[in-house]
């Protein structure tokens, strides 16, 4: 093929064109992942469809993936905060708002375009960039056979998080089977520890899965750092993790309260070398029309869900550098 | 120097509901003008900068026994504190609303000097005054001393000025969606190209380094001048369509501030029932005029008038 031939067929076919039936929706997840003003993103179109990567360097990554129908393979770079100031420009309320996504454009911008009124048009070109390559590989392993996981519900989670402000600095998050629980304790300007006991409080915590042998391993290196806490034994302790209080909360802190109110839940897995993966799920549907796909559980297809996925990287600490 | 009147239930209601809370988030400090047959509120007349905003009523419109006279023509001008007005008609509103009767013609509104306590100078209220079955109550709004005779004629030459009409006019799309939009909007950017072309286009839009954020609204009713669209236009990109209809003169843009065009949007609390926008000849400043119907009926009530005038920024500012 000629390059003309292929440039001509790129003018024809851009890579990406999509219609988006659900603004707010699109615009509540991407708020999710946007703990500052000033924000990179990276979007990526793969088998998982539209894949959008913020993240501060080495320590914080959160990925939102909206589930569509793309082809190629295109990847750029953006404003995550143009981006999202943008969308929600499109999604007024009072009327309905289908959207075109189509990129590039002439220039390699992204272009929207409102598509559902031929009298009132609503459009807009962003200027992408060449993105810059990930600087930290966040590649999540499970710590061992079984997953060290729980589910919590999502406005707890949030409202944990938000109460470790107080102590602030770096927080635990420790847990252990017997009795099943998850504590997250923040030790800073002063103490604040909070438990979420699976049977006490199983509306809360929906979900929890730790298991012996895999945890044995953290044992040894944390025994330092939790000398003081309130358990009766160092070795009902499984998995003890901690974390920079403000990256922690840069993966709750910013959900829509639309979305908290969703009353799902959130799942928090610890991996390989204490890598923290929180998982959210923010509707994407139209809420005022009922989905036909929904059915009474509460099953929404696929592509009605946007995955939020967070990853954060505990502090590292010097005894904990090799824990293969 | 005299100013006495009775403010009418209709008045009242449109003030109170309607029109000081609108006026109030325009800014806070405004002129109150007063003539032999007008009463105006206007924002920035005699300042350049900033949003000119010139609401417009008849006497009849607001009050009875409408009673002037000064000796620079029965004109009567001075500042006063928009809220503090607002305070103190709610607040006498109360007393009045439960003694009708007292207050056959309505609330008593009046020019007054008086000692302030702790204060050897008098100076000058509006003051309302409604009797009740044991007391009167009265509140005093404090105002500026009244503007010079050189002051109120400029006012009133700046009034004139502003009087002066686009050729074209287009009617806004719904004021409750535009406001909304233009809100989401001004996170974008600070500066707004607005169009407005004879086929009854408006044009909005943001244009930064990294991003340019557009609405188009087509098809709407236009006032003044018109012209028809051209065949074929329909299939062009919004920003094409309205680069070729400014060529054919047939449009024309200018650059207003994203929050002052905001902040006139907010007169949407006033209840207007439509609203038009237009540009002064030789692109002068951006001009959005409120209209209001008579109740129960869709003729405009021309004893009300409510416009706005927008600075234009040289296009070089940005």
């Amino acid at each position: 093929m000629s390059s003309s031939a292929a440039v001509e067929t790129e003018a024809e076919a851009p890579d990406l064109v999509c219609e988006l039936d659900s603004v707010q929706g699109i615009v509540d997840a991407l708020t999710s992942v946007r703990w500052k003003r000033h924000q990179d993103a990276v979007v990526e179109l793969s088998e998982h469809g539209i894949v959008i990567i913020v993240e501060e360097t080495g320590c914080l990554q959160a990925k939102v993936y909206l589930q569509r129908e793309a082809h190629g393979r295109p990847r750029f770079g953006a404003s995550l905060g143009l981006f999202v100031d943008c969308l929600n420009t499109f999604s007024v309320p009072g009327r309905s708002n289908i959207l075109e996504l189509q990129y590039p454009g002439p220039d390699m911008q992204l272009l929207l375009r409102s598509v559902d009124s031929p009298d009132a048009c609503i459009y807009a070109e962003i200027r992408t960039r060449i993105p810059e390559t990930i600087s930290w590989d966040y590649n999540f392993e499970p710590a061992g056979s079984t997953p060290l996981s729980f589910t919590v519900k999502s406005a707890a989670l949030k409202e944990a998080i938000d109460d470790l402000e107080w102590p602030g600095s770096s927080i635990q998050i420790k847990l252990q089977p017997t009795p099943p629980s998850v504590i997250f304790k923040g030790e800073g300007h002063g103490d604040l520890q909070i438990d979420f006991n699976y049977y006490a409080n199983t509306d809360l915590l929906i979900a929890f899965s730790c298991d012996r042998q895999i945890s044995h391993r953290f044992i040894n290196f944390h025994l330092a750092c939790h000398a003081t806490t309130t358990l009766p034994s160092a070795s009902t302790d499984f998995a003890n993790h901690r974390y920079k209080y403000k990256f922690l909360r840069a993966t709750t802190s910013n959900i829509p309260s639309s979305v908290i109110r969703d009353n799902r839940g959130s799942k928090l897995t610890i991996g390989r070398g204490g890598m923290l993966k929180v998982q959210h799920l923010v509707s994407v549907a139209k809420p005022s029309i009922p989905h036909p796909h929904v059915d009474s559980a509460g099953y929404q297809q696929p592509s009605r869900i946007a995955y939020i996925e967070f990853f954060v990287k505990p502090e590292v600490e010097d005894e904990s550098v090799n824990d293969s | 120097m005299k100013f006495k009147a009775f403010l009418t239930d209709n008045g009242i209601n449109l003030l109170e509901k309607r029109i000081l809370p609108a006026l109030d988030k325009m800014g806070k400090i405004c002129h109150l003008y007063f003539t032999r047959d007008h009463a105006f509120f206007l924002h920035n007349l005699l300042n350049s900068d900033g949003v000119q905003s010139i609401a417009q009523f008849k006497k009849e419109s607001l009050f009875t026994d409408y009673r002037i006279s000064s000796q620079n023509d029965d004109k009567i001008a001075f500042s006063i504190d928009l809220s503090l007005l607002h305070r103190a008609l709610r607040s006498i509103l109360a007393i009045y609303a439960e003694s009708r009767d007292f207050n056959s013609n309505g609330l008593q509104i009046k020019l007054v000097k008086k000692l302030p306590p702790h204060s050897t100078q008098a100076t000058p209220f509006l003051t309302f005054e409604a009797k009740g079955y044991k007391s009167a109550v009265v509140q005093d709004v404090p105002i500026s001393k009244p503007l010079s005779r050189a002051d109120v004629q400029e006012l009133q030459l700046a009034l004139e000025v502003s009087q002066e009409m686009p050729a074209t006019l287009v009617k806004a799309p719904d004021l409750n969606l535009l406001q909304n939009f233009v809100d989401r909007m001004k996170h974008v950017g600070d500066v707004m190209g607005v169009t407005v072309s004879k086929y009854g286009d408006l044009h909005l839009q943001i244009s930064t380094t990294l991003i340019t954020l557009g609405a188009e609204f087509r098809k709407l009713m236009v006032l003044g001048e018109r012209a028809n669209g051209v065949d074929g236009d329909g299939n062009l990109s919004a920003q094409t369509r309205i680069e070729r209809a400014v060529q054919r003169q047939d449009a024309m843009t200018v650059q207003a501030s994203v929050k002052h065009f905001f902040k006139c949007l907010q007169y949407s609390s006033a209840k207007p029932d439509c609203a038009f926008y237009g540009i002064a000849p030789q692109g002068a400043c951006l001009i959005v005029i409120f209209q209001f119907f008579i109740p129960g009926t869709r003729q405009t009530d021309k004893s009300i008038s409510l416009h706005c005038r927008l600075p234009v920024l040289d296009p070089g500012s940005n």
